[in-house]
């Protein structure tokens, strides 16, 4: 599903953020990524959407070397993949139904009956009184709720959220978790960055952790990967 | 579809409310143009059903020495050898009552006084497609009656045309610069609106948007600003010209130009506003799709 093959990112010329990480990630796994703040989870996560491309290494998703992609390749490949941005990244000017919908729209997928599938998640998560409030009139956690309704409305194969749960209580923050499951049980592959280590201890998921800059991976990555490599010997 | 939902929030950039302003104003200017060449060409047109197959020679009165020789006799030679030409088809003097409706116009109604100096006139109708050299002709009059000119309206009109050639082609030249600066506005607009928009762009990126979807929201705004523009444009070129040609029809002048549009022409006007509309969305759509595909 995700392969990193001794993969290093650095920002234009300053120091490594990430370094020789190479581990494989199986369809249908659920990951935890911890690390301190500036240890480079979003980074990773931005190498795994396409956002970035690896300063070294090779990255391949659903099989496919990700630097052989075209713009429109890798808009189809982008479609497989739900994202929670940390910054949420939702369009002012749209109603939250508007958002949730957008990947349905962009995928050309769009109709009444989706648009009824789409008020239901927002209903699930809460927001069933503000389906048509634009998101600068809502709080910081009912956005955050509409980016994860919008990651997973689409059903990706693929979930990368990163810090989900950083603006609500831990009641919702577990309820939002469950979701995640519920799509991982579905077949989603998850992976979730967050520095929330007291909220994963709950789960029994595998946990990859970044010691950030030019620091060798932490074990738990290491061991993953070995194990990876064991496994395709 | 037009209505259609807006991702990239596009009409509310201060551009939605300019541009179609910018191309109003273009494409009137290019109308009028168009309009002026084609007043100019229906003048010519005119001139040239009215002189073409036609000389006129002139008769002065004798002077001095020549007085020996009357005038009418001198008006008589001319027309003989006028006659006597292959390529002349008729000759006839303009006789005094078409004189004095021909020079009412400078000298008024009192007509024409006995002692005025007047040259003869004599209509000569050449034979089509063959007339006869006019500087060959003027040679074998003078010597029949001196001081006699030929006036060759051929020769007049083609040089008339030829600057009225040089107008048609300034007004396409016209034509063609605003048509360039329409389209660089569009280019410059929708630039400005990628750079605005960059957040909202990478976002339908990132949820797997293809450059076409986000071509497609560009294009359609400019497809709406366009018709808008090119609709205000052409309403207010017609209504001028209407205007002008009202004016210009009450001057009974020869020389006003005839400012009035074909049905045709009409026609050409009212396919303006969609082939504006169809241009700006065509080089919003290249503008988007060239720009996106440099990101990469
Ligand atoms: N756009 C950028 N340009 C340059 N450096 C960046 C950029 N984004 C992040 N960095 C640097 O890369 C490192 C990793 O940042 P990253 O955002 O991946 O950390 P993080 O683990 O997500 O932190 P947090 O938990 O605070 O979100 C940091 O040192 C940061 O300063
Ligand atoms: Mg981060």
């Amino acid at each position: 599903m995700v392969r990193f093959e001794d993969v290093s990112f650095r920002y234009g010329t300053s120091a490594n953020v990430l370094s020789s990480l190479t581990f494989h990630l199986e369809p249908g796994s659920f990951h935890f990524m911890l690390g301190a703040s500036g240890a480079g989870k979003s980074s990773l996560l931005q190498l795994m959407y396409l956002w970035q491309k690896p300063t070294e290494g090779r990255i391949s998703l659903f099989g496919r070397d990700v630097a052989e992609l075209s713009r429109d390749e890798k808009a189809l490949m982008r479609r497989r993949i739900g994202v929670v941005f940390q910054d949420f990244r939702l369009l002012d000017h749209l109603s939250a139904l508007d958002n949730v919908a957008l990947p349905l729209r962009v995928a050309g997928r769009r109709s009444a009956a989706l648009d009824e599938h789409v008020a239901e998640l927002l209903t699930w998560v809460g927001l069933g009184d503000h389906i048509e409030a634009k998101p600068p009139t809502l709080s910081g956690g009912q956005q955050q709720r509409i980016a994860i309704a919008r990651a997973v409305i689409a059903r990706p194969s693929l979930l990368l959220a990163d810090e989900p749960t950083g603006n609500v209580d831990d009641r919702l923050a577990l309820r939002l978790l469950y979701l995640f499951e519920e799509l991982n049980k579905m077949g989603t592959t998850v992976v979730i960055a967050t520095h929330n280590e007291h909220l994963i201890q709950r789960f029994s998921h595998p946990v990859i952790r970044l010691a950030g800059g030019d620091t060798i991976p932490a074990p738990e990555l290491r061991r993953e990967a070995e194990r990876q490599h064991f496994g395709e010997a | 579809m037009l209505l259609a939902h807006r991702d990239v929030p596009l009409d509310k950039d201060p551009s939605a409310r300019f541009l179609p302003w910018l191309i109003a104003f273009m494409v009137y200017l290019a109308a009028l143009a168009l309009a002026g060449a084609i007043a100019v060409s229906n003048l010519t047109e005119r001139w040239d059903r009215g002189l073409s197959d036609q000389m006129t020679v002139q008769v002065p009165p004798p002077r001095g020495e020549e007085n020996a020789m009357l005038q009418s006799e001198r008006v008589a030679a001319a027309l003989e050898t006028l006659r006597g030409e292959r390529g002349v088809r008729t000759a006839e003097v303009v006789d005094d009552a078409e004189m004095a409706a021909l020079l009412e116009p400078w000298l008024g109604e009192a007509g024409i006084r006995e002692d005025l100096p007047l040259p003869a006139l004599i209509a000569v109708e050449v034979v089509p497609g063959n007339p006869p050299d006019s500087e060959r002709l003027e040679g074998m009059l003078q010597a029949a009656a001196p001081g006699v000119v030929v006036e060759d309206h051929q020769r007049t009109l083609g040089r008339f045309l030829a600057v009225t050639q040089s107008l048609q082609l300034l007004a396409l030249l016209v034509v063609g610069l605003v048509a360039g600066a329409a389209v660089l506005s569009v280019v410059f607009v929708t630039r400005t609106g990628l750079a605005v928009h960059r957040q909202v762009i990478e976002l339908l990126h990132l949820i797997g948007a293809r450059d076409n979807y986000i071509a497609g929201q560009f294009q359609r705004q400019a497809l709406k600003l366009g018709l808008a523009g090119g609709l205000i444009g052409v309403g207010l070129a017609g209504g001028t010209i209407l205007v002008l040609g009202q004016v210009f029809a009450t001057s009974e002048s020869v020389v006003v130009p005839e400012l009035a549009l074909s049905l045709r022409q009409w026609l050409l006007l009212v396919l303006v506003p969609p082939a504006t509309a169809l241009v700006a969305m065509a080089t919003a759509r290249w503008t988007v799709l060239r720009t996106l595909a440099r990101l990469s």
